[in-house]
């Protein structure tokens, strides 16, 4: 059946909005890269809104020297491996437990998971709880409150829900117990899951900027993004309180490095991302079925 | 007599049998519960110890003393808020700001993903997809970081082309008129391609032969959407726009955070920025203590109520 004239004026403009949304989307991503690249010298006149003004590596440079950042990536590296790392995996035993309806006590344990998605303690009693464990300025408040949630257990279980059970009580007949069985043949089972609930919770400690703002009053343990956020806002500050006559030359050589520590920092979730978009669609539809 | 004793030995005899197979039961299964105990001990450890912490919202908690030495004061602390000025403040920020984005996310999403599913180039729609989601994944220190450069008030992309066309230079983000829209229009830009996801998933599963005997009727593209597409996925904004009314206190911590300073408290300190600054910058900690209570109880009514609306209107409730 051939389109009317209406509808081919409406296919033509259906592409023409959506090809002008991508540029809306992606025009702050390539304007921070072209202020990054610009001479120092030239930027205080603009004209980098398309392309560099001048070329300089310089703010690069700068970047890759600042001990301050390399700290954060260091932090935050640790701190995501092993965020990652724990909570996929106690996320997954807590998961299978629950899911077994056989087990004595399932119904409160699953109640207790449950209630931690309705209520809360909030944050001045989380905050003094990691104090009084003496836990300011380590790894573990950055890493293990956020480890693991009720959200993340509910969809893996939902999953083991699915493995058929004959799997289980064919390995129970040659012997296996429940570890043998959770790790031999649950867990290989449970790749794609395992790598949805994963990603979700990297791409959060990658991001995570509060818990070091909480937790961590020395700046060697500051996460990545604190320290951008500390770099962004110092010039925002710096700017309020001189008004708006602050010196031109040093303001704009801080413009150039803030855009290249911003763009350093996202290489890493940019470089996953086709491998992020399609684990991350299937966990928000996974989520969205069960929900 | 007799019987009754008979009663009672029976009674007896079956919680011994079932007391035995309590604890045959905890035996078979003692490795799901090796398995179990890690995780329960953290949400114990870092979701309820914080529960119990709630104690401190009724005394006059004093760091040195601990919960045990500090002096109780009932229900002090709750009326000291609610005679502030300032809770009034952050209460209505809170509802407005998560208002206007709600109202946002509820409708652009949708006609987004109409408008995508209407894109026959798999290519190009792919590639705008990909695209469109990207926001979601980038942090909002990122984020803040190029709304702030965005709208410097000295060299600002947004304050140069005013000033190419004589415009006088605004601080944007310092200014009460424009900082609510200045969140919820970000908070569009970031999460309305993610949006629109579930909406798309909705959309794929209508079944062609409606779109066909629709035109077969003569109706046109926007007629097939209207009557075709918005009733079968309403379903699904039904649950989506309950579920975000039961989050209507959450109008966006850590991009308030990111974005706020003294000189837009009035219209965007809400009721998460209030409770850090005063109850951990200023360690007002039982009254910040409180005012977070009240949130969160306020948002567990909200959350149950809701619940029980979803199953009532025949859908299945999230629990």
């Amino acid at each position: 059946m051939g389109l009317t004239r209406g509808e081919k004026a409406f296919s033509v403009l259906n592409y023409l909005f959506f090809t002008v949304l991508m540029i809306v989307m992606i025009y702050p991503f390539w304007y921070m890269v072209m202020g990054s690249l610009s001479d120092p010298i030239y930027v205080a006149d603009g004209g980098f809104f398309l392309k560099p003004a001048g070329f300089s590596l310089s703010a690069y440079e700068a970047v890759l020297k600042n001990v301050s950042i390399l700290t954060g990536f260091r932090v935050t590296f640790i701190s995501t491996v092993g965020g990652t790392a724990i909570g996929t995996f106690l996320t997954a035993t807590t998961a299978y437990a629950i899911s077994k309806r056989r087990l004595r006590g399932r119904m409160v344990f699953a109640f207790l998971v449950l209630f931690t998605m309705l209520f809360n303690g909030g944050l001045v009693p989380s905050y003094l709880l990691i104090k009084e464990l003496n836990m300011i300025n380590t790894y573990w408040a950055l890493i293990l409150p956020a480890a693991i949630g009720a959200w993340n257990i509910f969809v893996m279980q939902s999953f083991f829900r699915g493995i058929p059970e004959e799997l289980e009580e064919a390995a129970k007949m040659d012997g296996a117990n429940d570890l043998t069985v959770f790790f031999r043949i649950v867990l290989p089972l449970s790749k794609a899951v395992l790598a949805t609930i994963g990603l979700f919770i990297a791409v959060w400690y990658w991001n995570d900027f509060f818990s070091s703002v909480l937790y961590s009053t020395d700046k060697e343990m500051w996460q990545l993004q604190m320290v951008l956020k500390d770099l962004i806002s110092n010039t925002s500050n710096a700017i309020a309180q001189a008004g708006i006559s602050i010196s031109y030359q040093s303001e704009v050589n801080e413009f150039t490095i803030k855009m290249a520590s911003i763009i350093v920092s996202s290489v890493p979730i940019l470089l996953v991302y086709p491998f992020l978009q399609k684990h991350f669609v299937k966990g928000a539809l996974i989520g969205s079925v069960k929900g | 007599m007799e019987a009754s004793r008979e009663t009672t030995a029976a009674v007896h005899s079956s919680s011994v049998a079932s007391g035995r197979t309590l604890w045959k039961d905890l035996a078979r299964d003692r490795y799901l519960y090796l398995l179990l105990l890690p995780g329960l001990f953290l949400i114990l450890l870092f979701r309820y110890a914080p529960m119990y912490g709630i104690v401190i919202a009724f005394q006059d908690f004093n760091i040195f003393k601990g919960v045990k030495g500090s002096e109780w004061v009932g229900f002090d602390q709750f009326s000291r808020l609610f005679h502030s000025p300032d809770f009034y403040e952050i209460l209505r920020n809170t509802v407005l700001i998560s208002l206007y984005k709600l109202a946002a996310s509820f409708s652009i999403p949708i006609i987004l993903s109409l408008l995508l599913n209407e894109l026959k180039h798999v290519l190009f729609k792919r590639v705008t997809q990909s695209i469109i989601y990207l926001p979601h994944f980038v942090s909002w220190v990122i984020f803040s970081g190029i709304i702030i450069s965005f709208l410097n008030p000295v060299d600002g992309l947004f304050n140069m082309i005013a000033s190419q066309f004589g415009g006088a230079k605004t601080d944007y983000l310092g200014s009460s008129a424009y900082f609510r829209s200045i969140l919820v229009l970000s908070d569009i830009y970031k999460e309305v391609g993610w949006g629109t996801i579930i909406y798309l998933a909705a959309i794929s599963g209508v079944n062609a032969d409606l779109y066909e005997a629709a035109r077969i009727d003569g109706a046109n593209k926007g007629r097939q959407m209207w009557h075709v597409t918005l009733p079968a996925i309403r379903p699904v904004i039904i649950i989506l726009v309950i579920l975000s009314l039961a989050n209507i206190l959450e109008a966006g911590f850590q991009q308030v955070f990111l974005l706020y300073s003294p000189l837009v408290y009035d219209v965007g300190d809400i009721i998460d920025t209030y409770v850090y600054r005063v109850g951990i910058q200023e360690a007002n900690y039982s009254y910040a203590t409180a005012a977070g209570l009240f949130k969160s109880f306020v948002a567990m009514v909200l959350i149950v109520s809701v619940n029980k609306l979803v199953k009532m209107s025949g859908q299945d409730g999230l629990w």
